[in-house]
């Protein structure tokens, strides 16, 4: 116990994985005891056990899978929304970053929507764009985007000078300069303000798919939702935070294994 | 080190003559209080031939800046130099120069790259792919990369490397483009005493194969005294020339040549200059 208040000392994996598991185990236990003992009714709180069965009849109900449609839904809208956010915000983050003048005319449009309730944003999306697909691959972009752009141009700020010098020394013009010596000492945090991106989405896609749903977790919770179902609701909030998760875990084994310099420093 | 140099790099021609001139350099920067404080007053200095001259000073006395104007990235964000004419080859320079490459004392060497691609980096910039064609300059890094000794470590990257490794592949950096004017900004000064003597010999042997103008500031007396062809002492605040004088002992300068009375009367000497010209300021090192 020498080492409780050591922010610096290593857990075993084993220990680490029995903490993190053992804290999940008494969620459950606390919610199975609230459902069990009556004090919450079950229309208000669902048990484990019905929230799995609702899990289960969404996974596989008279030949087909609900989940997997939604889910499939939900994942390619976030996929189109990430490469839009990727393909338009890291270069507009790049430019903010390395170009004073380029971060002194878009900052005071970008900066101030990082504050800004995009959810509120909704209605007015609706009524420029309808209520397809674009609106809901919009919303979903402007949400992460705003997060994405000034992280970028930190990353690029937060490049040591002394690469741009040693660079520049060699004959490399100003551009190459910041095309081949800043963005790739900056690649490690833009991979970070991707994965941000990423997980601001994923909170989002309900928020999306809410107007006009038709397919989608999100749709899916909300139609759970009007027919009073709440083990099901519960069931497609557990799928969305997996889903995060695993995004999430994914996204930062691909970071540690195109940067693997990164951590060796 | 081993004591044959590979022929590729022993066969490459003497860099062509040059001339490089420093006339009557000033360099100010604003004070903190207001006004202006000098760092370098009124400096002038020749160089004409290939050889080894290093800029000694205490530091802080503004040889750095002085180096930096000779081809290299001035500082950002002041008029450098502030008065005087930098010439290289009798046209005036007031940047980086193509044929001046710098050595830096924290080695720019770039974590992400390995050492081969570290060394190999100038020819991703378009103006080194348009001069050296790719199988020409793949064999280069070759050569420089047993020159220096690296040739197991190519795949490494630099956070695998020891420091003394690190100014290596800077080193090999900076002469894969056989550079005819090499600036060195106290390139061992953060290296142990050992390996700072390991790269002084592998720095005398790298100029004997590319004999270039080589401007190496230090604040080592003993460093100065052991590579310098010619050694020129500044003072401090503002930096002046304090002595300018030739060392014809061939390199490299034994042990005993660094023990005999003549060699400890000339570091005296250098050491009174340097204690003159700036009493009780900055640093210096003699490590005999």
């Amino acid at each position: 116990m020498s080492d409780f208040w050591n922010p610096y000392a290593a857990l075993a994996a084993r220990q680490r994985r029995l903490l993190g598991m053992g804290a999940v185990a008494a969620l459950l236990l606390l919610w199975s005891l609230l459902a069990v003992s009556g004090l919450v009714s079950a229309t208000k709180l669902p048990a484990p056990w019905d929230v799995l069965a609702a899990l289960a009849y969404l996974g596989w109900h008279e030949g087909q899978s609900m989940l997997l449609t939604a889910t499939l839904w939900s994942v390619g809208r976030l996929l189109v929304a990430g490469a839009l956010v990727i393909a338009i915000g890291i270069p507009i983050g790049i430019a903010m970053g390395a170009a004073p003048r380029v971060n002194a005319l878009l900052s005071p449009l970008v900066d101030p929507f990082r504050s800004a309730p995009v959810v509120a944003l909704l209605p007015i999306l609706v009524m420029w764009l309808g209520i397809g697909e674009t609106m809901k691959i919009a919303f979903l972009f402007i949400g992460a985007v705003v997060y994405l752009i000034p992280m970028v141009r930190d990353a690029i700020q937060a490049v040591p000078q002394s690469y741009w010098i040693g660079a520049r020394d060699l004959g490399a013009t100003p551009w190459e300069c910041v095309q081949r010596a800043v963005i790739p000492m900056a690649m490690p945090r833009i991979a970070d303000a991707v994965i941000v991106g990423f997980s601001v989405m994923w909170t989002y896609i309900t928020v999306a798919e809410y107007v006009n749903a038709r397919q989608g977790l999100g749709q899916l919770i909300q139609n759970a939702r009007r027919f009073s179902a709440w083990d099901q609701v519960f069931a497609g909030i557990i799928v969305i935070i997996a889903l995060a998760l695993a995004t999430y875990q994914f996204m930062v084994w691909l970071k540690r294994r195109l940067y693997p310099w990164e951590t060796e420093q | 080190m081993s004591a044959e140099r590979p022929e590729a790099v022993a066969a490459v021609p003497a860099a062509r003559p040059l001339s490089v001139v420093l006339e009557d350099i000033v360099q100010e920067y604003p004070a903190p209080g207001g006004g202006v404080t000098r760092i370098i007053d009124r400096v002038s200095l020749r160089f004409d031939e290939p050889g080894i001259n290093m800029l000694l000073g205490p530091s802080g006395c503004g040889k750095s800046t002085l180096l930096h104007m000779l081809g290299g990235v001035r500082p950002l964000g002041v008029v450098s130099p502030s008065a005087g004419r930098v010439l290289i080859d009798g046209s005036e320079c007031s940047g980086p120069h193509d044929d001046a490459v710098m050595v830096f004392q924290r080695y720019a060497n770039r974590p992400d790259l390995t050492v081969f691609d570290n060394v190999a980096f100038p020819f991703r910039l378009r103006l080194w792919r348009e001069r050296v064609g790719e199988a020409e300059w793949r064999q280069r890094v070759e050569d420089i990369l047993k020159a220096v000794g690296l040739s197991e470590k190519r795949g490494l990257r630099p956070a695998q490397l020891s420091g003394g490794q690190n100014q290596r592949v800077a080193l090999a950096r900076a002469l894969v483009l056989r550079p005819r004017i090499l600036l060195m900004d106290e390139p061992f000064g953060a290296l142990d005493a050992q390996t700072r003597d390991e790269m002084q010999r592998l720095l005398i042997e790298l100029h004997r194969s590319w004999p270039c103008l080589v401007v190496f500031v230090t604040h080592d007396v003993t460093e100065a005294l052991v590579l310098g062809d010619r050694v020129i002492v500044l003072s401090t605040q503002p930096a002046r020339v304090a002595d300018d004088f030739r060392i014809s002992e061939p390199r490299p300068r034994p042990a005993s040549w660094q023990r005999a009375r003549e060699t400890l009367a000339l570091e005296e000497r250098v050491l009174d200059q340097l204690h003159q010209a700036s009493p009780g300021r900055g640093q210096l090192r003699v490590t005999i």
